[in-house]
Parts: structure tokens; sequence; C-alpha cells
């Protein structure tokens, strides 16, 4: 059996053309020879034909290199490979570098965010001139800006600053762009609703004058579209309602009433619209809020008001000797679209909320922003403190005639110093020694009198008494008296502050409510 | 003249032969990464036809023509210059293959009985009347071992020394498989006498 596979084997290699021309010869002729070998070798040459025709190749694929090609690139050698992790191995490597930085100089973000601010804070605040300037504010303008709380930003009228107090207490400010304020004339209304002669209308006009000078430093603007507010104008225009309803109480009280609104009793009830007005002028306003066409922040900025105006006479000068007339340069404020599209949604800057549209931008102030300047009522405290103040100015020792003969000397001289008290009491008129003034006693007060034998003006006060009797005007308890009456009003002013405290924001409500009443 | 000859040297065609691959295969060694793609070119059609004999799935020609190729690319710095370099690559185009059956086979064990009989469920169809799709599902009943030798010398033409080599027997070992492949298949085909007549 193992000879008959092992010829077929041969068949079989014969039928694959693979023996040896020696084994083809041999197995030739045996073939001749064996039915059997020859009956098997046709087997195996039909199931060669049925096998090579059996199977057709595959079909062509024309992309396969293309798919081995892109198949290397991804699975190449090793750095090939990673090739494509490179971007996930270098934000890794970025990130732990930055907390690295971060762990060895946590203060370096805020100090990059600084300089950003303080990049973009100078390029904003170049060039800034006040607002008075682009828009050409009249008496009317800034009479509106009191009452209707809203300053044009040019001089088409077209654009506005409206400034408000919210709900909260917390201040807004909006800048409107197609807006169209009706109510006209408002300061000639108030004139005649006053009755008001020549010469109250002037001093209406100077107030105004006054109060848009001061405004100058309070709004200002650039060719930038920036619009930089300062966070003291709310003050300004308190005090200048104040102003305002305070000379209208003294012009003509009986009108007023009829003329202005009942929300600005406030306003006129307290007689301390001076003592309100110079805290305002006295605050140092230097932080403002600088609405830009791209973004919104604050920032101290010290406008130098001064130079701005020898600047202008400068100029203007100039003009005149060139014989052109000086060219305001126009304010049209307007926003990026991307800055709109961002804030479509209410969005906190920070610090403020701001709502931007098309044509309007409106931002709510924290209410720590702006400096809180409360109207006080010092009128019932202020004769009082006044009176007790002449009395510390005119305290003094009175010391009674003495006989002549009657002397004695003290005299002291500081070590470290040119100063001493020199006491010749053989001198008549010892008052005028000893009615110094308040600082003069004051000093002397705080000095060591142990060498002179007595340790206060107290105890001087004894000391003379032995020499003279009761005779000696020292009027203590006068002046505990009046020490007591100060303590007493000044406790009833710190109550009164409290409670104005409390009302202010009330107030506010109201004055934001009067701008629907006619003047 | 000399011109005339130089024309009949341009208008002959490019035959490939064993150096082409050679050189191909030193360029690619020398850093010319380009030379692999003509490779690819001129050997993926016989690659991916192998792959298809000895598995019968065309689904999976070309993944696993992809992998032999990524094998090749590989190694091919290795290549020692010993043997053509068509029978290093149809080793491993058998290897694969094998690698492959192999796993059918481990998931075949999880199969269900069912599938099992209904994947050999052809052997009886009497209503079998393809002679080709017949002689191919009759060359599948054949073992590995015997069908891969068959079909790389009756379709790719592959002489017993390439087949040797490829699978990694001796010349006479292949001889023997393939001789009782075709007794297997003859022993297969006889219910279908008539219809392959």
């Amino acid at each position: 059996m193992k000879i008959y596979t092992k010829k077929y084997e041969l068949l079989s290699a014969y039928v694959d053309d693979e023996l040896s021309d020696t084994e083809i010869r041999k197995l030739e002729d045996e073939l001749r020879f064996s039915k059997d070998l020859q009956e098997k070798l046709d087997d195996l040459k039909r199931v060669k034909k049925l096998t090579s025709k059996s199977v057709k190749s595959v079909p062509e694929n024309h992309y396969f290199d293309t798919r081995v090609s892109a198949a290397i690139r991804n699975d190449g050698p090793w750095l090939f490979r990673i090739r494509k992790y490179i971007p996930v191995v270098g934000i890794v490597a970025l990130s732990i570098a930055l907390m690295v930085v971060l762990k060895v100089n946590p203060g370096i973000i805020n100090s990059l965010l600084e300089r950003q601010k303080s990049n973009i804070s100078e390029f904003y605040t170049q060039n800034l001139k006040p607002l008075l300037y682009a828009a050409d504010l009249t008496n009317e303008d800034i009479f509106n800006f009191a009452f209707y709380h809203q300053l044009p930003l040019d001089n088409q009228k077209s654009q506005y600053l409206l400034l408000g107090t919210g709900q909260n207490g917390s201040q807004f400010c909006e800048i409107k762009s197609n807006y169209k304020f009706n109510n006209t004339n408002n300061l000639d209304k108030f004139v005649k609703g006053l009755n008001l002669n020549a010469i109250q209308k002037q001093q209406v006009d100077s107030i105004l004058s006054n109060y848009a000078i001061d405004l100058q430093s309070q709004v200002l603007v650039n060719e930038k579209n920036t619009v930089a507010i300062n966070s003291n104008i709310w003050n300004y225009n308190k005090a200048l309602i104040a102003d305002l309803v305070s000379f209208a109480a003294r012009a003509n009280k009986e009108e007023m009433r009829n003329v202005l609104p009942a929300g600005f009793d406030s306003y006129y009830n307290n007689g301390s619209v001076a003592r309100l007005v110079n805290e305002v002028r006295s605050e140092n306003g230097n932080k403002y809020i600088f609405i830009t066409p791209d973004t919104i922040f604050s920032d101290s900025f010290n406008f130098d008001k001064e130079k701005f105006s020898q600047d202008m006479k400068k100029l203007n000068e100039e003009m005149k000797k060139m014989n052109k007339s000086g060219e305001n340069f126009s304010f049209n404020f307007h926003m990026d679209s991307n800055f709109v599209n961002k804030t479509k949604i209410p969005s906190y800057n920070g610090q403020f909320k701001i709502y931007v549209d098309s044509n309007s931008c409106l931002i709510h102030l924290p209410q720590v922003f702006v400096p809180q300047i409360q109207i006080p009522n010092l009128d019932s405290m202020s004769a009082n403190i006044g009176k007790a103040a002449d009395l510390f100015r005119s305290f003094s020792f009175n010391f009674p005639e003495m006989s002549k003969g009657k002397n004695f000397n003290y005299k002291y001289f500081y070590s470290d110093s040119g100063k001493g008290y020199n006491f010749n009491f053989r001198v008549f008129g010892l008052d005028s020694t000893f009615n110094f003034k308040n600082h003069k006693m004051d000093s002397m007060f705080g000095k060591n009198f142990r060498r002179f034998n007595f340790n206060s003006p107290d105890s001087l006060k004894g000391f003379y008494k032995s020499f003279f009797g009761d005779s000696t005007a020292f009027n203590q308890r006068e002046i505990e008296k009046e020490l007591q009456q100060v303590q007493r009003q000044l406790e009833l002013f710190q109550k009164q502050m409290d409670k104005l405290q409390k009302q202010f924001p009330k107030n506010e409500k109201h004055l934001k409510s009067s701008k629907s009443v006619e003047i | 003249m000399k011109n005339k000859k130089k024309k009949t040297e341009l208008q002959l065609p490019q035959i490939l032969n064993l150096d082409d691959d050679f050189s191909l295969i030193k360029r690619f060694i020398e850093g010319d990464e380009s030379t692999f793609n003509l490779l690819v070119v001129r050997h993926k059609e016989k690659v991916r036809n192998i792959i298809y004999l000895t598995l019968n799935n065309h689904e999976l020609v070309d993944d696993i023509a992809q992998e032999v190729f990524l094998t090749v690319y590989k190694n091919l710095g290795r290549f020692r210059f010993e043997s053509q370099f068509t029978t290093w690559l149809y080793r491993i185009t058998i290897n694969k293959c094998k690698d492959h059956l192999r796993k059918i086979k481990i998931r075949s064990i999880f199969t269900s009985i069912k599938d099992e009989e209904e994947d050999f469920g052809y052997s009886t169809s009497p209503d079998e009347k393809d002679v080709a799709e017949i002689v191919r599902k009759a060359i599948d009943q054949l073992p590995e071992k015997l069908k891969i030798p068959l079909l790389l010398k009756d379709i790719e033409g592959l002489s017993y020394q390439e087949i040797a080599e490829s699978i990694q027997c001796e010349i006479g070992t292949v001889k023997s498989r393939i001789f009782r492949a075709r007794e297997g298949l003859r022993n297969i085909l006889k219910p279908y006498e008539k219809e392959l007549m």
C-alpha cells in the first residue's frame, strides 16, 4: 500500500510538472504497462482541472495600497505613532508646567491680568477730554442732568448718558443711542414757575455754570469711543439737586411746592446744602468706569483739569492767530458688534452687571462703587456746636488786679527746643498772657507742670486760689455744662445720621419716580 | 544605428524580476520609504488571493492583507536576501491566515452546535448544481495543512519549493500533502460525479 501511495504521489507531482527528467522517464515507462497507474493519473488530472477552475481570483482593490500607506502612518515606528499623541502630550505638559509655575509663583496670573488690564486701560484712557468740550453742554443740559439724570454725549443730542438708582439702592448708568428726550425748556419752566427776577435767574445760571465746570472732570470722552464716568457723578447729581432746590426754597418757597415734585423734600428740608456740596467736591473722585466699544472696566484715572484748560486756551489762541475757528471733535459712541453679541444676556464683567444691545449699554454698579455721601440735617446742631466752639475759643483765665510789690516769676524752658513759658506775675494785664488761642492752651495742657508744684491747669487753679482766694473767674462749671451739651448734640447727630442712612434709599426711589413729573 | 538601439532600449517594457524586489528593499533599508509602496502595488493581488483561497472569505481579505504588509513593513529592515522576497511574503501571508483560522477555531468552541451544523450543511445539499461552488466547498472541507499546499499549487501556481518555504516544511511533505489533498477531494466529490462530468 505504501509503495502504491509513493507511486501515486509521484503521479501527482508528475501532473504538477515537479519531477526531475529521470523521475519522469522512469514513471512514464511504468505508466505504459500499468492500467491502474494510468487510471490514477487520469483521476489526478481531472481533480487538478476541477480545482484550478473552481476558484476565481478575488476582485482587485485599487485602493489597497493607499489603505496600507494609511495603516503604516498610523502604525509605523514609535516616533511615527507618537506623532498623533503630540497634541495631547503637549497639553498635558503645558498643564503640568502651568501648575508648577503657579505653585512657585501664585501671583503670576494676577500680575498678567493686571498688566493686561493696565494695557487696556492705557489704550482707552489716552486723550480723554471733558464731555463739555465734546457735546457743548448748555445750562438746560445741566438742569436736565439734575432732575432727569441725563447728559447728552454729542452735539446732535442723539446719544445720552443716563444715570439712575435701582430699587436696591445701587446705581446704574446707561448709554443710549437714537434716544429722543422730549421734555424741553425745563430750565425756562423752572424760572417762570418760580417767578424769578433777572438777578435770581442769573444766580440759577451761575449755579448751573459752576456745576458744568465740575462735570467736566466727571464725564470724559475720547476719539476711541470711550466714555469715562466718575463714580462721584451720582453725588454731584445729588448736590446739584440740593443746590437748586435750596435756591428755589429761598426764592419762592410757596411756588416751589408747585414746581417741584414731593420727592425732593429731603433735599430742601435740610439747609445743609453747602456742607453736602463741599463734601461732594472734596471727595477724591479718581475712580472712573470706562465704557469702551469692546469692554467695560473701572480704574483710577487722574484728569488734570488745569492742564487741559491751559492746553485748550493755548490751542484756541493758536487757532485765532491762524484765523481758524476751533473745531470740537465729534463723539459718536457705538459698541463693537462682537461685544454686543457676547453680552446679549446680562453678563457680569468683574464688578458690573452689563446689558448691551445695539442701541444701549446699561451698567449696574455694585453698591460700594459710588462713594456714599448722605444728605445730613445739621441745622439744629450747627448753632449749638458753633456756640460751644465759641466758648472754647474765649476760654481764658482771669486774674484779679494785684497790688504792687507782690510779684513772683516762673520761668521754664525746654531743653530740646527753643520753646518755653515765662510767667511773670509782676506785670499787670496777665489776662493777655493767658488769653491765648486754643492751640496754645492745648499745648500747655500737655506739658509737665510738676516742676512748678502743680500737675495740670486744675492744680494751677488751686495754686492761684491759695494766693487770690475765690476771686478767679475760672468758670469750670460752665465749661462742664457746655461740654455735656456738646456731648448730647453729638449723640443726637449720630442718631440722625443713622436714621438718614436708612431713609436715603427710599428717597432715591422717590427721586426716580419723579422722572414723570413735569417741571 | 546607435540612436536606433537607444530607441529600442527605451521602448522595452520594464520587466519585473527578483532583482527588482531586492533593489526596492535595499532602497527601503537605505531610507527611501516610498519604495515600500511599489512592493505593495506589485504583490498585493497575489497576497490577497492567497488569503482569499485560504480563508474563502473575501470580506477578510483586505484586513488580513493589510496586517501582512504591516508586518512586512516592520520587518523589512531585517530582510536577509537569502530567499526570494515573495517566499518570505507568502510565508507571512500563510502564517497570518493560520493565525486567523486558529482564532476562529478558538471562537468556535464557544459557538453553539447548531451553528456548526449550519456551517457544514452544504456538504449534503442535493440541490447543489454549480460545479465550481461544489468543488470550492469540497476544498474547504479539507484540513488546512492539505488545502493550503493544494491551492498554492493549483490556483497560484507556486512551485513545490516555494510552497515548502512558504509553509516551512520539506518538499517531500508538500508533494505528499498535495496528493493527499487530491485524494481527499476526489472522495468528497464522489457523490457529485454525475454533475462534475
